[in-house]
């Protein structure tokens, strides 16, 4: 048979260990820098239900807007430029773009523009940008970034004008949007409303599910053992048995069954009970750090599990996975992070991505 | 009673990168059928799967293992585990698949990856209503 037919694109999977009270421990970056987060889920073994104060934290997750037919010049008026995208903690992601097929449009807290379009456009609209990394043989898509706090783009400035002119002449590029919003300051939510009035619009909050597995096979981990030799199970088995949990797919099989043979990576127990929460929609950095302080403090009382998980799915169809670091789709677009958090603040972090990325940081 | 070889001391800062190391692949699929009645069970399924890929690579090509991991018989819908040297023959079947008992039927691979947990987290899936 042709050996070509055993290759499969590559795939990427970056794990730390560490503990939460280093100094350089970096585990506050990674949240922050993984800007368009679609789905938050959360697995505690030996829990039947969220606390009050998980609870809480999770209700907080700030709302988000979803705006139909939203011109890209309008991230560009000079009200909104000085009160909303200047101020940061803005995120703007289009919605339903496929980035292996559409235009995508992304606004980033740190004011950065980026738009990732086909090549047709890119000829059309006229403003400097690079290939896309993850072209075939021909370019087909380019990535142009636009750096809003840069002097240039000064709303007086000659640059300013022929970005605004390109974006509202040459290609009037629309989408339908969802913007998030963290700092709610009295001047940017009028800015923002001002925009908001002007389309179609609906506020969203983010919908909590949760729900309690009974006696559910848990693979045993060792905060020292990351790589899974003796006393945990490797990072591949225990991220397969969280998908598993989160998917409900069973591990009671045998060997030799028909259907499946997947079982729960040794060394295991068995636990009563485990919770799985997931939290969906635009899903802000921001709101995802206070859930993760708020589940370090989970282990100040006395609990029966040594360890619980927080996994962080990106959106598949971001042009950025971590930071700027251009994102794309080719069998799937994944890009996702997951804590493993231990009772003496050890942590382990494991980053996946699929082959239209760059390694994670 | 603490044991012995367990330390509560904190963890020392440790990075490793696999980089095509996972072992497996993994697809949601769905299968279309032209009469909307009719039902089949996860063994059922399965074996239409291993029939397709003996048809399509033959007996000695079709040798190799894959898991159903999970079905909805209401749905059609399902998980499949399959090991990377599968991947392409499998997925190929799958698309070649035309026919259940003599019904017409296709199967439709909606995501794929080499992660079983990016199954349960599809943005694509994301519905949001304007009204």
């Amino acid at each position: 048979m042709y050996p070509e037919l055993a290759k499969c694109p590559r795939s990427l999977l970056v794990c730390e260990k560490s503990n939460f009270e280093h100094e350089k421990s970096r585990h506050d970056t990674h949240v922050s820098k993984h800007y368009f987060n679609h789905k938050v889920s959360v697995v505690i073994p030996e829990c039947g239900a969220l606390s009050s104060r998980l609870a809480t934290v999770i209700n907080n997750f700030s709302k988000y807007f979803l705006v139909k037919n939203l011109p890209v010049y309008e991230f560009l008026d000079k009200d909104f430029l000085k009160n909303v995208v200047w101020n940061g903690a803005l995120y703007a992601l289009s919605y339903k773009t496929s980035i292996d097929q559409d235009n995508t449009i992304a606004l980033l807290p740190s004011s950065q523009l980026i738009l990732s379009v086909d090549k047709d456009t890119y000829e059309q609209l006229g403003l400097e940008g690079k290939p896309s990394q993850y072209n075939h043989r021909q370019p087909m898509r380019y990535v142009v970034t636009i750096d809003l706090t840069d002097k240039s783009m000064d709303p007086e400035g000659k640059r300013y004008q022929r970005v605004l002119s390109c974006l509202k002449e040459r290609v009037p590029l629309k989408s339908d949007f969802l913007l998030g919003r963290h700092n709610s300051g009295a001047n940017g939510d009028r800015a923002l409303q001002s925009l908001l009035s002007r389309y179609q619009w609906k506020e969203h909050r983010p919908v909590v599910s949760s729900h309690t597995l009974k006696d559910l096979p848990c693979p045993s981990l060792h905060a020292l053992d990351l790589r899974g030799d003796q006393r945990s199970c490797d990072p591949h088995s225990f991220l397969e048995w969280l998908g598993a949990v989160s998917a409900g797919v069973s591990c009671d099989n045998t060997a030799a069954s028909f259907l499946s043979t997947y079982i729960c990576p040794e060394p295991q127990t068995l636990v009563s009970q485990a919770l799985h929460c997931t939290v969906s929609g635009l899903l802000l950095p921001e709101d995802i750090y206070s859930l993760l302080q708020e589940l370090r403090r989970y282990f100040d009382e006395p609990k029966f599990t040594s360890w619980l998980s927080l996994t962080v799915h990106g959106f598949m169809d971001s042009p950025v996975s971590w930071g700027d670091a251009e994102h794309g789709f080719h069998k799937g677009g994944e890009n996702f992070y997951n804590l493993v958090l231990f009772k003496n603040q050890d942590y382990w972090l494991h980053m996946g991505t699929g082959s239209h990325d760059r390694c994670p940081p | 009673m603490r044991r012995a070889d367990i330390k509560d001391e904190p963890a020392t800062y440790e990075r490793l990168v696999y980089k095509n190391t996972s072992v497996y692949h993994y697809m949601r699929i769905s299968l279309v059928l032209e009469n909307e009645n009719t039902r089949l069970s996860a063994a059922q399924l399965k074996q239409l799967i291993v029939s397709g890929l003996r048809d399509l690579y033959g007996e000695v090509g079709s040798a190799f293992p894959f898991d159903l991991l999970k079905f909805d018989a209401r749905a059609l819908t399902g998980v499949l585990r399959v090991y990377n040297s599968g991947l392409v023959k499998l997925w190929s079947a799958l698309t070649l698949l035309g026919s259940y008992q003599n019904e017409r039927c296709s199967f439709r691979v909606t995501q794929v990856s080499p992660f079983l947990l990016t199954l349960s987290g599809n943005s694509r899936e994301l519905e949001l209503e304007l009204d």
